[in-house]
């Protein structure tokens, strides 16, 4: 095997196409020092990728190194790998790159008084030759894949070839505020990047600014690392960060973005400890926008896993995933994640995804119907009718009679810790008068008739299901059915990680119908049971005998036959084991829909005045532990634009 | 139809009839009361009735002059609030003809679309059900009982009963008949109440008969009690029950019918424990007072207050915890001890319950250990069966 089939084959490992090419260009650039990169591509950089710097140069006398393999200026010594600091240290990508095609690299550091020039193309290197140019680096890859037939073959098409280029240098970008990026494509500037913004503002530019508003800051050091058992010595990490809120998540994972000492990864643990955060917050299948940078010492870290360093191992990955899951924690907590009216609906997808210019908000508008099916996240999730909720949810309830629906005091009491809101800060209201519902909802007065005295409501009940009310933003919609879920759900789950749930005991056994399956099942799930106050044994091949019932659910009027049928073929169906955190969650999750107050159910005044108050005491209240959202906003601004003020 | 009637015995009769009126139903019969006016042995009277399909009342008022007998169907809601209203009048008249029926005041006067009168749904006639005719299938248990009696039958084991439970049969309460005994019993599934009483078996016919009766029918009959003296007729058929309550003089004053609860009742027998070794015998306000203190600070799921007896002392702490709330401690002197010393847990809901229909001053409870039931009495004719919660 002659050297350069040798190394077209090592080649195939870097260089894939040409965004590898630009990758590789652009972190050598990064790691000179760089504060400008031009990245010019020509035909989607198939024909031409030109990646120049004011970085350091390359020494004359190291220029005809540079393109061969395993030639690298930035380890010196195999203890080197143990701290690499730069984005490159394999030596590799511009030697394959020759391998592959014509290469030029003009530099010039700045002791030396004009550039030196070299050229290789296949197994030809030449001699460095003088040129002139400013102090920098350009390095020129024409003709990618001139020598290899097939694997020019299998690249796309030249805009899907460009765009897989821009987005590299986008992901290199958002970790590197400081640095000017310009991305020329056959002549035309089709990203432009200045030196200097806040990471925040630079993360802005690149994921879209219609996003702005939606992006909650993500912050931790090493004091927030819970301190590891004795001896492992604390790793110093550090992480800054933007995350969506759960309005904005993504079908894909694809608006994640993760670096680690700058270096964009996909690793495993950190995207499980993102989806971690938001469990409970975002609907399945749905994954949050984040971007999270990381820096830890370059010790903790191997990042030469795979050529294109994407992937990396942490020596201590479970405190990686503890740090990162609590620092988005903790921002999800302190945030109001209630997504407003424009970004779940009303034509806010229209807008954000059509940048175009102020005058298309109004053109979208009027046709974006407030009441029809414009209510879905733009996307192809079709969104119930209020109508069939109430329906769904009327067939579960037991006939309530308002006052009897919530218990928040217990609560509300769980999820704070302490102060309590002043209890002047409570209307009076009038006297046993309901002023939820139906009168207040049909009023529309006769034009001439008397004007009815006003007392607004600070709560007005619509259909016996939502809430509507007013914040300083503006107006806020709830579904109180999931509100009143996501507070449940929060408590219980708290209470039982203290304590299993009170158990009632019963006279006889309950007997529950079941399919032999199931009875057999019971055993794994024993210790799952127990932990929620329910023992039940088998009664008969075909039944189950339920002989204690948490209290709780029997004052909620949940009846023990239901439940248990709804937990056995849970567990059927999802393959519960008798540990699983997650288990224990679903089978919270089935307790607080079946107790929570349905849609449909009416509510007295300070029932109303509980619940909403809940909202902003509960942990992750904006969406309920199925990831649907409880409130809707609809900001005075929105307001204004939809009625055609602004 | 023309009738003067007594505005107050109208208002009480409407008020009892419309407990049988149905809520929402695309019937409107169901939504209406038949008013009819009777002459009997020359004795002017006015009839009301009401069902909803499951149970039906018929009340008699005999503070009217029947002008000129007939009757008539209209909405229930409308003469109830009518009939309430007109406060300033001692009498009001109706008159009805065909489906309009008019009512006046001394100064007012209503007139109210109604229905035909016969599309209302027969309602037997008592008689008829004891007795047995071509249409309605004799009775399988009749027998008469004091009305007093029987309301504190009803009263002593209504509260125990389930609701909306899955398993039907204990959504009602257990009417059991047998000799010169009478029981009734009503359980939810975690604990059960069963009251006994003698009946006089001067009844021919001592059969004996058990039904569930459900628990919209007792709580109407509930209603429909007035004086403890009168008598109370019980006829069962397959199918239903019938009550009827009144007086020699005024004999049939109130029907109450109902359908039956469908579905065998639990083995109640079964769940009452035989070997409790630990007696305690309190005073009735004096624990009532303290559960219910104790309860203060409980929570919807922190619900158990836990009795700790101490026989030595002949004391009982009652303590309860609501971890995000707080504690409370309450002390009872007991009248008496016997047995081991004992902590147990108990939702204090069902122990207020049952003291409230006891009307004794000294109650006897019963226990063995923290997880077997605790079993409460008054003399033999009462005994309440209670689970305990385990508390955490």
């Amino acid at each position: 095997m002659s050297t350069l089939l040798a190394s077209q084959i090592a080649a195939g490992e870097v260089i894939e196409r040409p965004a590898s090419v630009v990758k590789e260009l652009v972190e050598n650039a990064l790691d000179a020092g760089a504060t400008r990169v031009a990245i010019d591509l020509e035909q989607g950089g198939i024909e031409l990728v030109r990646v120049t710097d004011d970085g350091g140069g390359i020494l004359r006398e190291d220029l005809s190194l540079a393109l061969r393999p395993h030639a690298t200026s930035k380890i010196d010594s195999a203890d080197d790998l143990d701290r690499v600091g730069t984005l490159g240290f394999r030596g590799e990508a511009l030697a394959s790159m020759v391998s592959v095609a014509r290469v030029a690299i003009r530099s010039r550091t700045a002791g030396e008084d004009g550039a030196w020039e070299i050229e290789g193309e296949g197994s030809q290197v030449r001699e460095p030759r003088p040129a002139s140019g400013p102090v920098g680096t350009s390095v020129t890859v024409r003709t990618l894949f001139f020598n290899t037939p097939a694997r020019r073959k299998f690249l796309r098409t030249m805009p899907t070839e460009q765009g897989r280029c821009v987005d590299v240098v986008k992901e290199l970008a958002i970790a590197r505020p400081a640095v000017s990026f310009v991305v020329t494509c056959d002549g035309r500037v089709t990203l432009d990047l200045s030196a200097g913004p806040s990471p925040r503002r630079r993360a802005v530019e690149v994921l879209g600014k219609e996003i702005d508003p939606e992006l909650i800051e993500v912050h931790a050091d090493d004091h927030d690392a819970p301190s590891g058992p004795g001896g492992r010595g604390s790793t110093p990490m550090a992480i800054w960060g933007l995350v969506g809120r759960p309005s904005i998540a993504r079908a894909t994972n694809k608006a994640q973005h993760v670096y680690l000492n700058g270096r964009a990864i996909r690793d495993r643990v950190i995207q499980h400890a993102i989806m971690e955060a938001y469990r409970g917050l975002i609907e399945p299948g749905r994954y949050p926008t984040a971007v999270l940078l990381i820096e830890t010492s370059p010790q903790a870290v191997d990042v030469n896993v795979h050529p294109a360093k994407a992937e990396v191992r942490f020596r201590d990955s479970s405190l990686v995933h503890s740090v990162v899951l609590a620092a988005i924690r903790r921002s999800l907590r302190e945030a109001d994640l209630t997504p407003s009216g424009f970004n779940t609906g009303f034509g806010g997808i229209g807008i954000a995804a059509q940048p175009q210019g102020p005058g298309i908000d109004r053109a979208i508008l009027p046709s974006a119907s407030p009441a029809g099916g414009t209510w879905d996240r733009g996307d192809s999730r079709p969104a119930a009718s209020p109508a069939a909720f109430v329906e769904f949810f009327n067939r579960f309830s037991p006939a309530r009679t308002p006052g009897a629906a919530l218990s928040y005091d217990a609560i509300r009491r769980a999820v704070q810790d302490g102060d309590t809101p002043s209890s002047s800060e409570r209307e009076p209201g009038p006297p046993r008068h309901d002023p939820s519902g139906d009168e207040s909802s049909n009023g529309v007065e006769p034009p001439g008739s008397l004007p009815v005295p006003v007392t607004a409501p600070r709560l007005l009940q619509v259909h016996s299901s939502y809430i509507v009310t007013q914040d300083d933003q503006g107006m806020l919609i709830i579904d109180q059915h999931a509100l009143h879920e996501r507070a449940m759900f929060e408590y219980l789950l708290a209470r039982i990680a203290d304590r299993p749930l009170e158990r009632q005991q019963l006279l006889t056994p309950v007997p529950v119908p079941a399919t032999a399956g199931q009875v057999e099942m019971l055993d794994a799930l024993q210790t799952l049971l127990e932990r929620i106050g329910i023992e039940a044994g088998p009664l008969g091949p075909t039944t189950i005998g339920v002989r204690t019932f948490p209290s709780f659910l029997f004052d909620r009027g949940v009846d023990p036959v239901d439940f248990m049928q709804g937990v056995l073929c849970r567990a059927e169906a999802e393959g519960f084991t008798p540990d699983s955190e997650q288990a224990l969650r679903d089978v919270l999750d089935m307790m607080s829909c079946k107790a929570a107050v349905k849609a449909g159910d009416r509510m007295s005044h300070e029932e109303l005045d509980h619940l909403v108050r809940l909202r902003t005491e509960v942990e992750r209240s904006s969406n309920c532990p199925h990831g649907r959202p409880t409130s809707i906003r609809i900001t005075v601004k929105d307001l204004e634009r939809m009625f055609g003020r602004s | 139809m023309k009738v003067i009637c007594d505005r107050g015995a109208l208002q009480d009769a409407v008020n009892l009839v419309s407990g049988a009126v149905a809520g929402r139903t695309p019937r409107v019969q169901l939504t209406c009361v038949k008013v009819a006016a009777e002459r009997r042995d020359g004795v002017g009277e006015l009839v009301l009735s009401a069902t909803d399909a499951e149970i039906s009342m018929r009340v008699r008022v005999s503070q009217v002059d029947v002008q000129q007998p007939g009757e008539t169907l209209i909405p229930a809601d409308k003469l109830r609030a009518i009939v309430g209203a007109e406060d300033a009048d001692p009498t009001l008249t109706l008159d009805a003809e065909a489906e309009v029926c008019h009512i006046r005041g001394t100064d007012a006067h209503f007139k109210i679309f109604g229905f035909p009168p016969e599309d209302f749904p027969p309602i037997p006639d008592f008689a008829d059900v004891v007795a047995g005719t071509a249409q309605i299938p004799k009775s399988r248990g009749f027998f008469s009982y004091r009305a007093g009696a029987l309301d504190t039958l009803v009263a002593r084991t209504l509260f125990a009963t389930a609701r909306e439970n899955s398993r039907y049969a204990i959504n009602g309460v257990l009417l059991k008949r047998e000799g010169k005994r009478i029981e009734m019993v009503a359980t939810d599934g975690r604990r059960m109440a069963l009251s006994r009483a003698a009946i006089p078996s001067t009844d021919k016919e001592a059969k004996g008969v058990s039904c569930i009766i459900p628990t919209k029918a007792l709580a109407q009959l509930q209603k429909l009690y007035r004086d403890p003296d009168e008598v109370v007729q019980v006829a069962v058929t397959d199918t239903q029950v019938y009550f009827s309550l009144g007086s020699e003089k005024d004999p049939h004053r109130a029907v109450l019918s109902s359908n039956l609860v469908e579905g065998a009742f639990p083995p109640y027998e079964d769940v009452i424990p035989k070997d409790q070794d630990k007696k305690v015998v309190f005073d009735r306000d004096a624990m009532a007072s303290a559960v219910r203190r104790a309860a203060l600070l409980t929570n919807e799921e922190s619900r158990g207050v836990r009795l700790r007896f101490n026989g030595k002392q002949r004391q009982l702490e009652l303590t309860s915890r609501a971890p995000e709330m707080g504690e409370a401690q309450v002390t009872v002197e007991l009248n008496s001890y016997e047995g081991d010393d004992i902590e147990i847990g108990f939702n204090p809901a069902f122990i207020i319950d049952v003291l409230k229909v006891i009307s004794e001053q000294e109650v006897v409870m019963e226990l063995k250990s923290p997880n077997k039931p605790g079993v409460i009495k008054v003399g033999s004719d009462f005994l309440y069966v209670v689970m305990p919660v385990n508390l955490q």
